[in-house]
């Protein structure tokens, strides 16, 4: 979103007036998709996770060092909708990790541009906290950036792209549910 | 009464049995931990030659009806053999292993002395000249009556072999300081002269560089002045190296070019007279690049690779860097709270790979019964396992039963991402090899990567992973390695049951005093090569090899 536009003068022709209520629209309709999309995963209902992207969607974890240098390894890659849902299949029926909670927090959200056909494209910073069931403290597992591109379904927002790009050069052990 | 030598000590395999001939006696020698006994030939039985038997736990059982008799007292212990077997004394002479047939072992172990033949062998291999820092030869008595083997010999694994700091140190300095091949690069990470990246051998960080002339110098990442770890980028691309401290700087060979004020100033201050630059360059390794990927040694007069690696392990080696050329796909890079040798003993142990990894054996990829092999060289420290991947229709009903992890009925949205392209010139579809100490090749159908093992104490390392595929890949092969790289890496469906597995042995052996593992499985290979995957024979191999390297 354009800081300016919540900055200038309050008394505005209505048409302007619209416009920063629709921005301020959005900024909140995304907000919120990135809270359900925490939630999901901090409830570990990797279906429903699996239901916030489109189709077509890209979904793709991957370090820092490989973002920067242009090097397109990814923790997680995942070119379809299909691929994440055998991502969610695979983790809930046949992986073996110790029990644990991870919660996340998504903070920082800016709307980098908003399309005529109803493409978003957005960033906001990540924080993935992990809770080992048997031990006592929680551990930054993960500290990054989303770079994220939305599209509306029916009316709603979808993620049709979400790179997770991580600052922590090491992963702890492994990483056992999607961020 | 009269000595005869009968064998070099270093052709008895670790808790093996060696058959020779005295006199026209045929005598069986044994070697339990760091101790030689020798019994005659034959089972007092039927006539088997028991050299051709299997020894386990201080026990000798014969190849023909499984009687066994103790090896230290030669008691027959089971049926069908009831006789006890001879017993002949034994003496060490250096390397010799002496025998006296008129004379009967003395049924206690022999005296102090006795090992030291075995602790010669394993020599003080710092190749280089510095100081080692770990124990030195003198303590070498302290560390032998420390660190006791069980007696029952390569089926147990004591504890300490992955908790204990000094045993930890002495790894550093025999093994990843030793006489080894250390992988430190794709010689496609530093393409240009002036390219670097950073990488380890063990746990000491050293810079890769290609230099002007297009060779690839390795050196320590420390300041030859007051240590500084002067490369703090990951990689990149530069002239020179200069400390960021007192700006000592260094040519891409590792000398050292520049030290600001040397002559001090107005006459004052400044290096000795006599300061010999060309002695205080960075601390330079000894490089080897073999199809495009580099090793580096602490030693200087290492064997050759090839060598190295042995004719088994090289055909592998070469059947994935079949001549084409790398190119860099990105890393994973993670920490995994385990001894650094469990990676290994992972990759060494066939028997998990179909029974922990659910995906795995729902999908077809590796079932028991799947053609394979676990091979093992010559020395036992490195390895590849192999296997050829089956229609998911042929697991048989029988390999079902055994396996929790089979899923009936299971299906993925995406399956071609598990398709096997072929691209190589091998059997096997999988082969993942251990290349000792600090590598694992990782060929898993076709996401490849180079697996390189960063110990930091006995009970953490961290795992650098570099992918890669080949110059000439489409833009839809590349894409489709970068999907199948799904299965691996610390999210990788296999990858992240690995690293959790590890944990949990880690963990398991923390509380617990004076423990051991049991790595039993397929008696039928003492130690080696195994074309069955419930085997555990070449972990026992690896553990042969470094308790000679040890010295323990
Ligand atoms: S520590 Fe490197 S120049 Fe002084
Ligand atoms: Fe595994």
């Amino acid at each position: 979103m354009d800081d300016s536009v919540l900055t200038r003068d309050h008394a505005r022709a209505p048409a302007a007036l619209d416009s920063r209520l629709e921005a301020l629209l959005l900024h909140h309709e995304i907000e919120s998709f990135n809270a359900r999309y925490a939630q999901a995963l901090d409830e570990q209902r990797l279906a429903d996770w699996t239901e916030m992207f489109t189709d077509d969607a890209r979904y793709v974890v991957l370090s820092r060092e490989n973002f920067d240098r242009g090097l397109p390894v990814g923790l997680i890659y995942c070119e379809s909708k299909r691929m994440i849902h055998d991502r969610a299949f695979a983790l809930t029926e046949t992986s073996m990790f110790a029990p644990r909670y991870l919660r996340h927090f998504i903070a920082n959200l800016v709307v980098l541009g908003a399309e005529i056909n109803g493409t978003v494209t957005s960033r906001a910073n990540y924080i993935v906290l992990q809770v080992l069931f048997d031990r006592p403290d929680a551990t930054l597992h993960q500290v990054g950036v989303y770079y994220d591109v939305f599209r509306r379904e029916g009316g709603a927002l979808k993620l049709a792209e979400r790179r997770c790009v991580y600052d922590n050069l090491l992963v702890p052990n492994a990483l056992c549910i999607p961020v | 009464m009269a000595w005869q030598r009968v064998a070099s000590i270093s052709e008895i395999d670790a808790d093996g049995v060696l058959g020779v001939d005295v006199d026209g006696s045929p005598v069986a020698l044994y070697r339990l931990g760091n101790e030689v006994f020798a019994t005659a030939g034959i089972c007092t039985h039927a006539l088997a030659i028991l050299s051709d038997g299997f020894v386990e736990d201080g026990k000798i059982e014969c190849p023909l009806h499984q009687g066994q008799f103790d090896i230290r007292s030669g008691k027959a212990l089971c049926p069908p053999v009831t006789e006890d077997l001879r017993t002949y004394a034994v003496k060490l002479d250096g390397n010799d292993v002496c025998i006296d047939m008129e004379r009967p072992a003395a049924n206690a172990a022999p005296g102090p002395n006795a090992g030291d033949g075995i602790r010669a062998a394993a020599q003080e291999n710092n190749a280089d000249g510095r100081k080692s820092t770990g124990p030195n030869v003198q303590s070498q008595e302290w560390l032998t009556q420390r660190y006791v083997w069980p007696e029952e010999g390569l089926t147990r694994i004591p504890d300490w072999v992955y908790t204990d700091h000094t045993i930890y140190e002495r790894e550093v300095e025999k093994i990843f300081h030793g006489r080894t091949w250390n992988y430190v690069a794709l010689e496609c990470e530093v393409p240009k002269a002036g390219d670097f990246i950073r990488s380890n051998v063990g746990p000491t960080p050293v810079v890769v560089v290609r230099a002007d002339d297009g060779s690839i110098n390795v050196f320590e990442n420390r300041c030859s002045h007051r240590a500084a770890e002067f490369c703090r980028e990951l990689s990149g691309n530069v002239k020179e190296f200069v400390c960021p401290y007192h700006q000592w700087s260094y040519d891409l060979q590792g000398n050292l070019a520049g030290v600001p004020f040397r002559r001090g100033v107005n006459g004052k201050g400044g290096m000795p007279a006599d300061f010999d630059s060309s002695r205080h360059g960075l601390h330079q390794l000894n490089v080897k690049s073999h199809r495009g990927v580099v090793f580096a040694s602490y030693a200087r007069d290492m064997e050759s690779f090839e060598d190295y690696l042995g004719p088994e392990v090289l055909k592998e080696f070469e059947a994935t860097f079949d001549g084409r050329k790398p190119r860099l796909l990105g890393y994973y890079r993670h920490t995994l709270p385990g001894n650094w040798k469990l990676y290994h003993e992972n990759l060494k142990d066939p028997y998990h790979a179909t029974l922990l990894h659910t995906f795995l054996v729902t999908f077809g990829l590796l079932v028991a019964g799947n053609r394979s092999l676990m091979l093992a060289d010559a020395t036992g420290r490195h390895g590849v396992m192999a296997s050829a991947k089956s229609e998911r229709k042929s697991v048989s009903s029988d390999a079902k039963k055994e396996m929790r992890a089979y899923r009936e009925g299971m299906s993925l949205a995406e399956p071609r991402f598990m398709d096997f392209v072929e691209e190589f010139d091998s059997p096997w579809s999988v082969t993942m090899a251990t290349i000792w100490p600090n590598l694992i090749i990782q060929r898993e159908m076709n996401t490849l990567g180079m697996r390189q093992i960063v110990p930091t104490g006995p009970h953490e390392f961290i795992m650098k992973w570099t992918m890669f595929g080949f110059e000439g890949d489409d833009e839809e092969m590349t894409r489709h390695r970068l999907r199948q790289g799904n299965l691996m890496g610390p999210a990788g469906f296999l990858g992240l049951e690995d690293n959790e597995a590890i944990k949990f042995v880690q963990d398991g052996m923390q509380h617990v005093p004076g423990g051991q593992h049991l790595v039993k499985l397929d008696p039928a290979v003492a130690a080696g090569t195994s074309e069955s995957l419930i085997s555990e024979a070449s972990i026992r191999a690896m553990y042969r090899h470094w308790r000679v390297e040890m010295g323990l």
